[in-house]
């Protein structure tokens, strides 16, 4: 069996899981600064409070993935993007930190909500510049990083960065039409009239500079025409639900609509690069630790998953339906 | 000290590493503490248990999120400031971590949720359920990296194959030499400093009269969890210590502050050193005479080994093993000695009542969290040079990340976790001084203890509590 095969599919599936689940929060975050009535704001972060910490948990699992069945990459990247990831860091902990501390005190509230939404946005940002790094090309010398620790510092990678800024804004506009009531929902839903076309927008225009700056992006686009212009077709057909379901009935159609437009657009990525584990550089065989680890690593991941699946997917079911628009207590 | 690369990296891991565990601790112990008083509450249905739960819950939340955020950066930074060590060694720290991730980190995330927000949705017993679950993932979570750690004291399990490390048997890896002794060692700390955490608080509100009920309740659930704590803490570090002697003799050598390969005897027992490293020697030693022929040796003349056995380039810095060391002995001791006043006080009836008792009970309320940092010195810098004992010297682990670079982060960190830390001692201490009932809303207990709640807000329940 490929066994590092198999590892790169759950790192996949870990990230994929990080970016649709920690996606809608830190867009929930990043919109906290647009909305200036504290109650609401109240409202917005109640919706994801009980579930964020099991969302954000997932980003963990990818990192730990590369290090236990890739730990050439691991070794590579981390000091490749050595900025943008202790940016990250530093922003996920200012963000996750306000989660506890906000409720401490009236008077400081709002500064708390500030701390929050600019490390939601710094977060998602740097995610981007390491998405756009990545496909830009890391410098490898022997095996180890060779370039320098700003190469992520270009036009793309910064391209990149709106892009997936604009699209957890998307998701967590979502989010919020479908867990929140009264104005809040009406909220999301101008939200969402501006954040999806500056979505697709930035998308698209990264999409083809990516072409322009990786001669490997164009000849990944030669040699799986068919299926890659299936899948920006498709995702094109999400947008497009998605348009049409904002102010509509169904509550949970533009949130399913926002999920597939991203999660094609990860698959997109995934068939862009792969087999590679790092972009165009490194295949996922060169990178891989040796058999045993894993066999230790997909043994957790086979048997211990769908646990992890089945009591995240309660917990969501404990707080399903509309957030309560005095918290949880009430 | 030289600021390289490799010495920022060190720097900046030893930063953060540091604040990290401070809030492990506490929340692996009052996990635990929560899960007992919620069970307390389920069978007797005592109202000041739910009190105390929702206290201490309240407290908890803030150091498990400030734990999750600063130990997301821990699991990068193996590769962020040592890439060499994460290639290497990534094949076997990795899986383990990984395990760590899926087992219980995931459980915890899963049911913290429930535990803090969740309870106008479950029932008490699906409530407690989470408690317990949430407990059972620190749990796991300390034996995985315990586990992982005490590999990198005492490597097993692995050969070295063209410069990379591979896995030969996980079970070795896993069950290495240490791991044993280590777990244990690191949960008893942690329920010692929640213990000390709980009987602290209460002897504050006691010394000002104040939920005199609760109080009393804090001080006896948490000095007579800390007196059989204690005694098992110093029978487990005991034998702890004769396995490092016999796995990392340049750590007890460093540890116990001698230099000569045999000391002098009778050997003392040092307190302080000054050590000259360089010279090989220490400038200044006071201990205590024929204690470390006693302790060390159970001999009145017996010689103890110095640091000088070990090759030089092989020797950790003396200074912070040995002080890392008696910081934590020292409060050992300590909490020796108010287990002790405590039983004493129990059985004569004046545990509530002895001020001098409940002053020095205030006193040691943070005194395991600064025990624990010690050991964990003692720990990792008594590993020196190896990062990885006897396979990995830490300089050869660095990353290829310019120092500059590294020292502006470091700078960040400092601010940053500085920042977290002061936000966090300003809401413990206000939640402290506003005592139990005013515990914050989002941390109350449960809705299906709706009831239960009613009853403690009421009127009643005033009385019974002593309001």
């Amino acid at each position: 069996m490929d066994l590092p095969l198999l590892s790169a599919v759950f790192a996949a599936f870990s990230i994929t899981m990080y970016v649709l689940l920690d996606g809608f929060d830190l867009g929930v975050g990043a919109l906290l600064l647009l909305q200036p009535h504290e109650a609401a704001r109240n409202h917005m972060v109640d919706s994801i409070a009980p579930t964020w910490d099991g969302n954000e948990t997932w980003l963990i699992m990818t990192g730990v993935t590369l290090l236990a069945g890739f730990p050439l990459a691991y070794s590579i990247l981390m000091p490749a993007f050595y900025v943008p990831l202790i940016v990250m860091l530093l922003a996920l902990g200012l963000r996750g930190a306000s989660f506890e501390f906000r409720p401490q005190g009236q008077r400081n509230r709002p500064s708390w909500d500030a701390v929050f939404s600019v490390g939601s946005i710094v977060a998602a940002c740097t995610q981007g510049l390491i998405l756009g790094g990545l496909i830009q090309g890391v410098t490898i010398r022997g095996d180890a990083f060779g370039g320098s620790v700003f190469d992520w510092l270009r036009p793309f990678p910064i391209l990149c960065a709106g892009s997936v800024l604009f699209g957890y804004i998307v998701l967590g506009g979502c989010w919020l039409y479908l867990k929140t009531t009264e104005a809040s929902r009406h909220f999301a839903e101008r939200t969402l009239w501006l954040a999806l076309p500056a979505f697709l927008m930035l998308f698209v225009s990264a999409c083809l500079t990516a072409a322009f700056t990786q001669p490997e992006v164009r000849a990944a686009w030669k040699t799986h025409t068919a299926s890659l212009a299936t899948i920006v077709g498709m995702m094109a057909l999400a947008a497009i639900v998605l348009f049409a379901s904002i102010g509509k009935r169904s509550e949970l159609r533009p949130l399913v609509a926002a999920v597939s437009m991203v999660g094609l657009g990860i698959a997109g990525l995934a068939l862009l690069i792969f087999p590679d584990i790092i972009p165009f550089r490194l295949s996922l065989w060169e990178a891989s630790a040796s058999r045993l680890s894993h066999v230790f690593l997909l043994s957790g991941a086979v048997f211990v998953t769908p646990l992890v699946l089945a009591y995240s997917a309660f917990a969501y079911w404990v707080f399903r339906g509309k957030t309560p628009v005095k918290g949880w207590e009430a | 000290m030289n600021l390289d690369a490799a010495m920022l990296a060190r720097v900046q891991f030893a930063f953060t590493v540091s604040f990290h565990i401070i809030f492990p601790t506490t929340s692996i112990g009052l996990a635990m503490f929560l899960t007992v008083v919620e069970g307390l509450w389920l069978k007797t249905r005592n109202p000041v248990y739910l009190q105390i739960y929702r206290f201490w819950l309240g407290i908890f939340a803030m150091a498990f999120g400030v734990g999750v955020v600063t130990g997301i950066v821990l699991s990068f930074e193996f590769g962020l400031g040592f890439a060499h060590f994460a290639q290497i060694a990534g094949p076997v720290i990795g899986p383990m971590i990984a395990l760590e991730v899926l087992t219980s980190f995931f459980l915890e995330a899963g049911f913290l949720g429930i535990m803090l927000y969740g309870l106008r949705r479950v029932g008490p017993r699906l409530h407690f359920f989470a408690t317990c679950m949430v407990a059972l993932g620190t749990l796991l979570s300390a034996s995985w990296i315990l586990s992982a750690n005490s590999w990198m004291q005492t490597p097993d399990g692995v050969a070295m194959q063209n410069g990379r490390l591979v896995v030969t048997d996980w079970l070795k890896v896993i069950v290495n030499p240490s791991w044993l002794y280590r777990l244990p060692h690191m949960l008893t700390a942690a329920y010692l400093t929640a213990s000390f955490l709980v009987a602290g608080v209460g002897a504050f509100y006691l010394l000002r009269r104040k939920h005199t009920l609760f109080a009393r309740k804090s001080v006896s659930i948490g000095m007579a969890f800390a007196a059989i704590l204690i005694a098992g803490q110093v029978f487990i570090g005991d034998i702890l210590y004769s396995t490092m002697l016999k796995h990392q003799p340049s750590k007890m050598q460093a540890a116990e502050g001698f230099w000569e390969r045999q000391s002098q005897s009778p050997a003392p027992y040092y307190w302080v050193i000054i050590p000259d490293q360089a010279h090989q020697r220490n400038r200044v030693a006071f201990g205590i005479p024929y204690l470390g022929s006693i302790w060390l040796t159970h001999s009145l003349h017996g010689r103890v080994e110095g640091l000088k056995s070990t090759p030089r380039d092989r020797q950790p810095a003396m200074g912070m093993v040995f002080y890392g060391f008696r910081i934590m002995y020292g409060i050992a001791i300590l909490m020796f000695a108010v287990a002790v006043a405590s039983l004493w006080l129990r059985w004569h009836g004046g545990l509530f009542t002895t001020r001098w008792f409940l002053r020095s009970l205030v006193i040691m309320a943070p005194s395991g969290i600064v025990a624990t940092l010690g050991g964990w010195y003692l720990a990792e810098t008594g590993r020196q040079p190896w990062v990885i004992f006897g396979l990995l010297r830490t300089v050869d682990a660095v990353s290829p990340v310019p120092s500059g670079t590294l020292l502006s982060t470091l700078i960040a960190f400092i601010f940053v976790y500085a920042f977290l830390m002061t936000a966090f001692l300003i809401f413990v201490f206000r939640m402290i001084r506003r005592g139990p009932e005013a515990a914050p809303d989002h941390a109350e207990a449960s809705a299906s203890l709706k009831n239960a709640l009613r009853l403690l807000e009421s009127p009643t329940a005033n009385a019974v509590l002593g309001r």
